[in-house]
């Protein structure tokens, strides 16, 4: 996965796909950094510049797209992430402290990867979950009504 | 043409002006720094708020189109406290950089401040800190601290040259301009974000940290580098001579015209002035002996040019230049007429192919070959350059061209000056043909003078002086003159209006034109 | 002593219990796709008559009025409209589309082909926030099955979209700045959307909950539809409820329900079980103190009161909770997720977090607070799109309302 810099050619079929469905075809920037991110495992500056040449772009304007929406990243992150919402009702559920379990258990901060590459841990905004507060997202599904014992049996199911 | 009322003054626009061009056209400044009238809206910097009657809230001016019977208040209460609201939340993370920053003296923060701000700061939190003195490429340097996101660098990159380099990254207060990593701002009209930038985020890496705006004297000009002949303003700066390493001429900076130039111009002829003040100006009249340079007066040299080209019409060679102005050139004709020479040519083909694009870069590189070819002097310079290899000539004229840095051999004109009888250069600067020269007199500098140059359009536009001439370099037409009058042809002491006019009546496609009527825009023949 | 709130049968929740609720199976089983039927024999005037008649207003945060939103398309427009599904729920206090998604995704495709066809768009986007991994699958499903059984594909189709990370694409101009591979820039209007909007195209946009109601209005009808709410906003909603209260979840109630009728609904305060406050419509909403909550729950009665119906997420303060760190919370998700845009926003939610911060920590100035408020006061109305003015009300409402324990958090 990280040695590749390029599409498929079949990916590229899916990339122009996605342009046909927009009246503009910049529509499918969003759609196609996804599927750059998914295969690259981040999107680097090369990336970034190997989208924009799929979309005649200036390099700039992808690098803007990429900056400013907090799903892309621009570095490899670990194998798993773990974003901890730290607003308003999981902060009144205890976020605070499973943030903090969580960092003493892995030894980073939030931002930070832990040295094996395997787990990153952010602290991020409402994911609407409000009622299962305090949660986190883990990859692709919400932990919800967790606790330090939750946490610690997540962590460990972790591969 | 819908008719609306601004403080009380009524006036009927066109249709799709907007509320700041609208109030414009009524003398009244509504202050703004992401408006530009080149650009698309933005509507982000939201000082140009006005109240407009029926309307619950202040209302941007840019992206409000004059609608007939509409009402504007730019003075109300409302609007001067919205104002001094916006110029507080500009100045939040601003750094206090004005002591160090360039654009002290001309910037919009500093001046809407002082119009519009005076209120007590109260932030004293830690400001948001990003890359300081970054350079964006050969001529642009970014302070992103002092950046107050107006996006009008971005617009322009995107909607002028439709380069694209420049973009805004993050998000809140952390938002940044900035190149792509690793590319440059590499476009040929870079030096245009610098005027647009309405602080001191963007600035010219060339004019930095040299002398202080205040310092500087303007006068409007005309662009040498091309045939386009972009407007401008010459910035000089006489008052702090030991600032600026002691160049007069500081800096140049398009004028607006919207027939030739718009608000741009190009970088080669934005930084193309150093040569001006450059250390190898020609600055006395001389004459060489062997390997000797004898200064000489104007007296002699004009003898010599007199002696030179008092003789048989074949043996007399002229290159004129389309770098001279009409009133240099037209001098110069009468001056051929009067003396019955008629082997004259300008166009020297240049070292290298100019490059030339759908904006405003012209391929060819001089300002005036219209006026030459308008006002006669076009001929076969090849042929005249065949004459001297063949040792035909007994008298070589050169004006500025450097002959053995064209597109003609060197070893050709080499050869071709080594058996001239005697070959006289006027030019601005010393150059390889100037020292294989006997006799060299020094020009003013287009700065130096005034005048005025015919663009490829055909267009006439006026140069102003803006500095003197450096040590004893005259302007063309004035030492041209003085051999007129030399030869009975002229009274003494013309200047170049006078010129003009006299070309006016002499060259059909001036007739009419005058100093007056061209103005600051200029007038088509 | 307050009444009990008015009992109503569930429209939106009603298949909620069942496990395969989201499929087409079930969604046929109780009635689905009926007012499909119904919706193609209308004139599509006369679904936008409907419409209007219902008093159904906007459910994302906005609260306007549907039908005359969709009237606002230029008459006898002849290139694309476009409909455009507010997926990108992102209000804190606001769960209720992740639950419209996941457990009747069909309510929300029958609800998008009826407006196709009342506003004559050919093409429907919907952006779904990207963390909703789940919803964006099961809807993908259901998706799929619509068109295996004709509902899509024949002169309507639906193009899904994944945002990335930004709760300012839940604003209709930032979402369709977003849909159109920009950064989620809100757009200067003039011009609105119903004029000139996506790809420059007059464009609607709705939010989920929104449009799951149109099949109940369709084939029950606007009459009804209106009298199960106030005199200005028919039906019923889907209030999500958080906080501390004893049993969160969302709760589907007519809009004419009372804040106090609902948090009894939600089981009554927890933590110390004394109420000190509640944030009536998601983050944005001014907060309601404990003896402001006899008021309804709907667009009228909450802008009366002062507040905002929002997205209807209702978080519920007991007296344990720190207003000044509920404060620099919020502050510090409006300084996040501030676009950057203009500069009266990106600047003043920076400073006010690292104010709000400050006076958490114990170095809070006198000024501090009065700044804040000025601020606030001297931003709002000033930017181009209403994210500040959100932003204002939890800073405005928490200091005001609640300044003595601000106060006594500044050192003397």
């Amino acid at each position: 996965m990280m040695s590749r810099r390029e599409f498929s050619t079949e990916q590229l079929a899916e990339v122009r796909r996605l342009q046909d469905l927009y009246p503009h075809r910049q529509g499918a920037l969003l759609p196609v950094l996804h599927m750059a991110q998914e295969t690259f495992g981040h999107i680097s500056l090369e990336t970034e510049a190997y989208v924009a040449s799929l979309f005649d772009m200036a390099p700039s304007h992808v690098h803007e797209v990429v900056t400013f929406y907090t799903l892309y990243f621009p570095e490899q992150p670990g194998r798993h992430i773990l974003s901890v919402c730290h607003n308003l009702s999981c902060h009144l559920a205890g976020a605070q402290g499973i943030l903090a379990h969580l960092k003493s258990r892995l030894g980073i901060d939030a931002g930070e990867t832990t040295a094996d590459g395997k787990v990153t841990l952010l602290a991020v905004e409402c994911l609407c979950a409000c009622e299962a507060a305090p949660m986190m997202q883990v990859d692709d599904r919400y932990e919800l009504n967790l606790t330090p014992a939750k946490v610690d049996a997540i962590v460990e199911g972790l591969a | 043409m819908p008719k609306v009322t601004i403080d009380g003054k009524e006036i009927e626009v066109a249709p799709g002006t907007n509320l700041i061009e609208a109030a414009r056209q009524l003398g009244i400044d509504i202050p703004h720094y992401c408006y530009h009238p080149s650009l698309s809206i933005a509507g982000q910097c939201r000082l140009c708020m006005v109240d407009i009657e029926k309307a619950p809230r202040p209302t941007i001016a840019c992206n409000t189109q004059a609608a007939d019977g509409m009402v504007v208040h730019t003075q109300t209460d409302r609007v001067k406290e919205t104002r001094r609201s916006v110029m507080e939340f500009h100045l939040i993370n601003h750094p206090l950089d004005c002591p160090v920053c360039d654009q002290a003296g001309e910037c919009w923060l500093q001046i809407y401040y002082m119009k519009h701000g005076l209120y007590e700061p109260r932030m004293k939190d830690e400001k948001v800190h990003k890359p300081k003195a970054v350079p964006l490429g050969p001529h642009v340097i970014l302070d992103a601290e002092r950046c107050i996101l107006c996006s009008r660098c971005v617009r322009f990159c995107d909607e002028v040259t439709r380069t694209g380099e420049l973009g805004i990254f993050n998000r809140g207060d952390h938002s940044e301009i900035g190149l792509f990593p690793g590319m440059d701002l590499e476009n040929k009209y870079s030096g245009n974000v610098v005027d647009i930038c309405p602080v001191g985020a963007l600035t010219d890496r060339d004019f930095r940290f040299q002398v202080r705006v205040w310092y500087l004297d303007t006068a409007k000009s005309i662009c040498p580098g091309c045939a386009r002949g972009c407007n401008i303003e010459v910035h000089v700066n006489r008052r702090r001579p030991h600032h600026a390493e002691g160049r007069r001429v500081a800096r140049l900076k398009p004028r607006f015209n919207a027939a030739v130039n718009k608000w741009w111009m190009c970088d080669a002829g934005r930084y193309g002035f150093t040569f001006v003040d450059d250390a190898d100006r020609l600055t006395t009249p001389s004459r060489r002996e062997g390997d000797a340079t004898i200064p000489i007066s104007w007296e002699e040299a004009i003898a010599a040019v007199k002696a030179a080209l008092t003789g048989p019409a074949d043996g007399i060679g002229v290159l004129a230049s389309p770098r001279m102005s009409n009133e240099d050139l037209f001098v110069l004709r009468r001056i051929l007429d009067t003396l019955g020479l008629r082997q004259v040519a300008f166009r020297v083909p240049p070292a290298a192919a100019g490059d030339q694009d759908n904006l405003l870069i012209r391929a060819d590189k001089n300002p005036n070959t219209r006026g030459a070819e308008l006002i006669g002097l076009d001929g076969d310079a090849s042929a005249i350059l065949a004459a001297a290899r063949a040792g035909k000539l007994t008298a070589l004229l050169v004006f500025h061209h450097d002959l053995l840095d064209s597109g003609w051999p060197a070893v050709e004109v080499r050869e071709a000056l080594g058996r001239v009888g005697t070959v006289i250069f006027a030019g601005t600067n010393a150059s390889a043909t100037s020292l294989a020269s006997h006799y060299v007199l020094p020009s003013a500098a287009w700065v130096e003078r005034e005048g005025t140059f015919t663009n490829f359009e055909g267009r006439v536009q006026r140069f102003r002086t803006a500095v003197e001439p450096l040590g004893e370099s005259r302007a063309d037409w004035e030492w041209l003159g003085q051999l007129l009058v030399a030869l009975g042809q002229a009274p003494a002491g013309e200047r170049a209006e006078r010129w003009f006019r006299a070309l006016t009546a002499a060259v059909p496609a001036f007739a009419g034109l005058s100093y007056q009527s061209i103005g600051d825009e200029g007038q088509p023949t | 002593m307050s009444e009990s709130a008015p009992h109503v049968e569930p429209l939106l929740m009603r298949n909620f219990a069942r496990a395969d609720s989201h499929t087409l199976g079930a969604y046929h089983e109780t009635g689905g796709y009926t007012a499909l039927d119904k919706a193609r024999a209308m004139e599509p005037a006369a679904i936008t008559e409907e419409v209007k008649k219902s008093n159904l207003r906007g459910l994302g945060g906005a609260g306007f009025p549907t039908g005359m939103k969709w009237s606002f398309i230029p008459k006898g427009h002849t290139g694309p409209v476009y409909l455009v599904v507010n997926a990108d729920e992102g209000e804190p206090g606001t769960f209720k589309d992740r639950y419209l998604l996941e457990r009747d995704p069909h309510a929300l495709i029958e609800g998008m082909i009826i407006t196709a066809r009342a506003i004559r768009c050919e093409k429907a986007f919907i952006y779904i926030r990207g963390e909703y991994v789940e919803p964006w699958r099961r809807f993908t499903a259901a998706v799929r099955e619509a068109y295996d059984a004709g509902y899509l594909g024949r002169g309507f189709d639906i193009v899904m979209h994944r945002g990335a990370g930004a709760y300012i694409c839940g604003e209709e101009t930032g979402l369709i700045s977003s849909l159109e591979g920009k950064k989620g820039w809100p757009k200067v209007k003039p011009p609105f959307p119903a004029i000139k909007g996506a790809f420059g195209a007059p464009t609607i946009v709705n939010n989920v909950e929104t449009l799951c109601h149109l099949p109940h209005i369709i084939n029950r009808g606007a009459e009804w539809f209106a009298k199960l709410g106030t005199a200005t906003q028919g039906g019923t909603r889907m209030y999500s409820v958080s906080g501390r209260i004893k049993r969160p979840g969302v709760y589907e109630e007519s809009c004419a329900i009372t804040l106090r009728q609902l948090i009894e609904r939600a089981g009554g305060v927890s933590g110390n079980g004394v109420l000190k406050g509640v944030v009536p419509g998601g983050s944005s909403a001014p907060i309601l103190t404990a003896q402001e909550i006899d008021v309804t729950m709907d667009v009228d009665g909450l802008r009366k009161a002062g507040t905002m119906a929002g997205s209807a997420g209702v978080i519920v303060f007991d007296e344990t909770v720190s207003i000044p760190e509920a404060l620099m919370v919020v502050a510090r998700f409006y300084a996040h997720e501030s676009c950057g845009q203009c500069t009266p926003c990106r600047e003043t939610t920076g400073w006010i977090y690292k104010m709000s911060h400050r006076i958490v920590e114990g170095h809070g100035s006198k000024d501090d607070l009065d700044t804040i408020l000025d601020l606030s006061k001297r931003g709002a109305g000033t930017t181009i799109c209403a994210f500040f003015d959100g932003a204002v009300g939890p800073y405005i409402s928490y200091i005001e309302k609640f300044r003595s324990e601000f106060e006594a958090l500044i050192p003397k």
